[in-house]
């Protein structure tokens, strides 16, 4: 069985893996050595007959080292995470879409609206599926969220993309999917009694597919 | 007592009381950080304040400026009663509490009448937003001068029994302390809600 | 408000309301001063034993006076610290429900799953159905059949389970006993002085307390079933009833919370108070113990904060009930459901920090007692306290990264709660200095103490992932901040309130806790508490959300129901583990070997009071000479030279 991270299909889901995997190191160092310290500390400093505790009031060079580490590296893990989060989740950042969907969520379903063949949005010719986002591969998406009842939350766990939805106001995502698939969209902010259950699926198309699946369900009428 | 004890008594540059309505002070502001804050979120999020939906709404400026002022005043008179128990005017710590207890019942009742009018013109806790933190923060504050009032008739009832002295009127100090907290605070809501 | 000023006169004279300190004060002076620390055991003994003799006749206290509605801080003190424990094994039993159908959704729950056929026609068929036949009147088994038909948990039940769980826990659990017990207990003791500024106060604020946990219960009993919008109650959830189809349970939720929060800011006015005034001569801030340290900014916290989430709670009641639209956007003119989250987290994140900081000065005390040695670097660990207590105000943004706020607003708070990184790990460093090269006695409150340590650093360390932004898009919402914030709140402040439940019973009730059952109880949790929670970061790092009931209905998540089991097993160990805890502690104060006044050989005042400790404390207010973790001074006989010794005497103590 699979205990890391599930397979990631998107382009700027690496940048957090890789700054996952940073983390994880960091900090599997820092737990090592602290524990295997505290560990000799208790088995060489246990009581001993005849054996008398050190009398030390502290150090302020150990104090200063200790403070200026830690805060250099949390320093650096910031500056680290400034560009990925930019990357993905900045308005001034977002790079120009070539397939945009509305999704709004709502108890306890995705509602998926296409603009349909004319692109825009409103019109008669949008195409509304519940719980089905088809994307193309290799292509830039922009999602509309918006919710019409209460916060939800859109997660694409191989995306590495998770965003609330809000009622009443529209916040766009985007992502550019690697891999075709067929992937899963739970809900991840508690909803409501079927909170658990809210799920839907994100199907990557190659392009051909992608091409087809329009034809089939975008006909120009 | 214990000699111990009373190095301790002497070393409190505050008496417990006080300590303890600077500390509840502290928790009061809090609270109205957390309303005034509610109300700049709304007021930041809005296009137009009043919201469009409300455009024809004007808040009573006028009256309730003279309001403040009447509640400006109570200040000065509950500092002025107690200026008189430190120097152990008795009568004149009465009728500065009387008077200053006037005053705050004066303020509420024309607050009170403006809020019954607002309401005839259909301004209410349900017209969206803006009436609702309009009524929950102008409320809150009006809770506060109204136990502030039931405080002060404490003190005023105990005033006239002849219970304070030049040495003990610690009830006359935090009485003080906390009706001008609620009277400071007042001109900031008025400034907030009504001016600005 | 008003009895303050005479309240603030007695106090100015406490005898007046001690005469039996006042009668036979000179002569356990004399005791005091003698025999203090000469291990004379029977002595000690006889002297304690006259005192109490003395103490009853003098204050004949009626039943309901000194042990319901009592002033007296110790009192108010373990009575908070019984009411903590028994919502402990309530908030407990919610988790073990909601673990069963995480790891068998859609099985009845044993034992207490009561059948079909007993919910439809009332006919006692299962063991289960016997108790509930016992508990409920025949109309109530619509209860059941709303919440478990056929003994399996409804979704919506399973919301309420958890809401509840967290509620209790955080509001009825972890401040009650750190803050509540501990700090009625051990400021006026550690600050010597006799009981709090304001004990009607106190009372009262137990009181409230109460009354609050009555209603938070009682939510699970009214028609609608109780709040299930999560412990954060996020609104719109938790604004319209429409959504949840909880209608009381919800408002109750919100009107416990605000008596809970009249209780909090009462306590808290008397903590700081007593703190700034009323300190034993001699004892300057400096030379506070830290456990008080911790207590009294806490205090500064909860006297700031909660005031937050009562406004919050008071609009979110306007909302429910007066058809306001504070927390709504679908209404016309309607307001901004971000509004709550930023009040919830201003007051939330101070709240995280009110559940840990008391945790932390226990450790801080424990741990110099048994090495043997002061306390490292004690300035900077007040000063980290501090810090910590200064910043936790301007990083609540770090709940809300993917709520819909600015991302440049998450910008700022990644790089604040990055720096809140820093105290914290100063504190832990400070405690790995305190044990090098001391003297470690492997008694139970230490190994307590060392589990709160290392948990500490597990539940710090994952909290860096969640801290940072993109790294947070992937996990937030998952098991990984449930994994971080047990290992903060039950493998940090649950294990330092079991190890300070266990260092100061002789204190506090005049026995020792049974070691063996102790130490049986510290590994059992150990153990189980890492099995319970360990395997959550895996569950989180697998996208494994929070708060859904059934992993099943996800195929990606089909591959943890394994770890899921075996999380519910280890729940059900732990949960046992407890039981144990109860035992021990009913049947030590009881039965338990009797202890002296300082069995721990231990340098703060709360040692000096005779052991059990009588109304008032001290027979004479203690004098301070010195910093509270003067142990193994060079050139001194005994390792440790208790605050209260006068300077240039010869040391008497220790062994």
């Amino acid at each position: 069985m699979d205990i890391w991270l599930p397979e990631n299909v998107s382009t700027f889901g690496q940048g957090v893996d890789n700054l996952f995997i940073l983390i994880y190191w960091i900090t599997l160092i820092a737990f090592i050595l602290v524990t295997a310290t505290l560990i000799a500390f208790l088995i060489l400093y246990r009581h001993r007959p005849g054996h008398k505790a050190t009398y030390i009031e502290g150090s302020t060079k150990l104090e200063i080292t200790w403070t200026t580490a830690t805060t250099v590296i949390v320093f650096g893990l910031a500056l680290l995470s400034y560009p990925q989060w930019n990357r993905i989740k900045s308005p001034t950042e977002l790079p120009p879409a070539d397939v945009v969907v509305e999704v709004s969520a709502k108890q306890f379903n995705w509602d998926m609206t296409y603009p349909g063949p004319d692109g825009e949005f409103d019109t008669e010719d949008d195409l509304q599926l519940e719980n089905q986002l088809h994307v193309p591969v290799d292509k830039i998406v922009h999602i509309r969220l918006t919710s019409v009842d209460v916060i939800h939350s859109f997660f694409v766990p191989n995306l590495r993309l998770k965003q609330d939805t809000l009622p009443n106001r529209f916040i766009t995502v985007w992502f550019e999917a690697t891999k075709p698939g067929r992937f899963e969209i739970p809900c991840a902010e508690l909803c409501g009694f079927q909170h658990s259950g809210m799920l839907g699926y994100l199907t990557v198309h190659s392009q051909a597919d992608y091409d087809a699946w329009k034809a089939e369900r975008w006909p120009p009428q | 007592m214990n000699p111990t004890d009373i190095e301790i008594t002497e070393s409190r540059p505050l008496s417990n009381a006080k300590l303890a309505i600077f500390i509840l002070l502290g928790a009061e502001t809090m609270l109205f950080v957390g309303l005034i804050g509610a109300f700049l979120v709304f007021r930041m999020g809005s296009v137009t304040w009043p919201p469009i939906s409300h455009a024809e709404i004007n808040l009573p400026r006028l009256v309730t400026g003279i309001n403040t002022i009447l509640l400006i005043i109570s200040g000065y008179t509950m500092f002025q009663a107690l200026r008189a128990i430190q120097k152990d005017k008795i009568k004149q710590l009465r009728n500065m509490l009387i008077f200053t207890g006037v005053l705050g019942l004066l303020f509420l009742g024309i607050q009170g009448s403006e809020w019954i009018q607002l309401i005839g013109k259909g301004l209410t806790l349900q017209s969206g937003i803006y009436g609702g933190i309009f009524y929950v923060l102008i409320g809150c504050h009006a809770l506060h001068v109204f136990g502030a009032v039931i405080w002060l008739a404490i003190v005023t009832g105990k005033a006239i029994r002849f219970k304070y002295s030049y040495t003990h009127h610690t009830g006359v100090e935090t009485c003080t302390i906390y009706w001008i907290y609620v009277v400071a605070l007042w001109p900031i809501l008025y400034i907030l809600v009504y001016l600005a | 408000m008003q009895d303050n000023e005479n309240k603030s006169h007695e106090n100015d004279n406490d005898e007046h309301h001690l005469p039996a300190n006042g009668d036979n004060g000179t002569e356990s002076h004399d005791h005091d001063h003698d025999h203090d620390h000469d291990h004379d055991h029977d002595h000690v003994h006889d002297h304690d034993h006259d005192h109490d003799h003395d103490h009853a006749h003098n204050h004949e206290e009626s039943f309901i006076s000194k042990y319901i509605f009592s002033l007296d801080h110790k009192m108010i003190g373990k009575q908070f610290l019984l009411y903590g424990l028994i919502m402990f094994f309530v908030g407990g039993g919610l988790a073990l429900l909601f673990r069963w159908q995480l790891a068998y959704p859609e099985r009845p729950v044993p034992i207490i799953g009561a059948s079909q056929q007993y919910i439809d026609d009332g006919e006692v068929v299962t063991a289960a159905d016997r108790m509930w036949e016992k508990i409920f009147d025949s109309d109530k088994e619509e209860w059941l059949e709303v919440n478990m038909p056929s003994g399996v948990i409804e979704p919506a039940f399973y919301n309420m389970l958890f809401t509840m769980h967290a509620t209790i826990m955080v509001f009825f659990v972890v401040v009650p006993i750190l803050v509540g017990a501990f700090g009625n207990f051990l400021i006026p003791l550690m600050i010597g002085t006799r009981d709090m500024a304001f004990p009607v106060l106190n009372m009262l604020s137990f009181w409230l307390a109460v009354l609050a946990a009555i209603i938070m219960t009682a939510g699970f009993f009214v028609p609608g079933g109780h709040a299930a919008a999560g412990w954060t109650g996020y609104a719109p959830l938790s604004a319209d009833p429409q959504w949840t189809g909880v209608d009381w349970g919800q408002n109750l939720w919100a009107i416990s919370l605000l008596i809970q929060g009249f209780s909090s800011l009462v306590g808290s006015i008397n903590y700081i108070t007593t703190v700034i005034n009323m300190r034993a001569p001699g004892m300057t801030f400096f030379r506070l113990p830290l456990v008080i340290w911790s207590l009294f900014i806490v205090a500064i916290l909860l006297l700031l904060a909660f005031p937050v989430l009562s406004s919050a709670l008071a609009l979110l009641i306007f909302d429910r009930l007066a058809g306001t639209t504070f927390f709504s956007s679908t209404a016309e003119g309607g307001g901004d459901p971000l509004l709550w989250q930023h009040l919830f987290w201003f007051f939330g994140h101070p709240e995280v920090y009110i559940l840990i900081l008391p945790g932390m000065g226990i450790a801080s005390e424990i741990l110099p007692v048994f090495s043997r040695k002061p306390i490292f670097g004690y300035h900077s660990m007040v000063y980290a306290m501090i810090t910590i207590a200064f910043m936790g105000w301007i990083v609540w943004g770090h709940h809300m990264f993917q709520s819909g706020m600015q991302p440049g607003l998450g910008t700022f708070f990644m790089t604040t709660t990055m720096l809140i990184a820093v105290p914290s790990a100063i504190k832990t460093f400070n405690w790995l200095g305190t044990l090098f090269r001391g003297s470690i006695r492997f008694t139970t409150p230490m190994l307590h103490g060392i589990a709160f340590v290392s948990m500490f650093v597990i539940g710090g360390l994952s909290g860096i992932y969640m801290a940072n932004t993109p790294v947070d898009i992937y996990i937030h919402d998952t098991y990984y901040i449930v994994a971080h914030i047990h290992y903060v709140v039950f493998g940090g402040s649950l294990f330092a309130i079991f190890g300070g439940i266990i260092y100061w019973f002789p204190k506090m009730y005049g026995r020792h806790m049974n070691d063996t059952l102790s130490k049986i109880h510290f590994w059992l949790t150990f153990i189980a508490f890492n099995c319970t929670f360990f395997p959550m970061h895996i569950l989180g790092v697998g996208g494994h959300m929070r708060r859904i009931s059934n992993p099943m209905q996800y195929e990606f998540l089909q591959g943890f129901q394994g770890i899921n089991i075996f999380i519910t097993m280890s729940a059900f160990t732990l949960g046992f583990a407890q039981l144990i805890l109860l035992y021990n502690f009913f049947w030590s104060m009881a039965r338990g070997k009797v202890a002296e006044k300082n069995p721990w050989n231990v340098t703060t005042l709360e040692w000096e009071a005779p052991t059990p400790v009588p109304h008032g404390n001290f027979a004479q207010i203690p004098t301070v000479y010195r910093g509270p973790y003067e142990y193994s001074v060079p050139g001194e006989e005994s390792d440790w030279i208790p605050q209260a010794q006068p300077e240039h005497a010869p040391a008497t103590g220790g062994d």
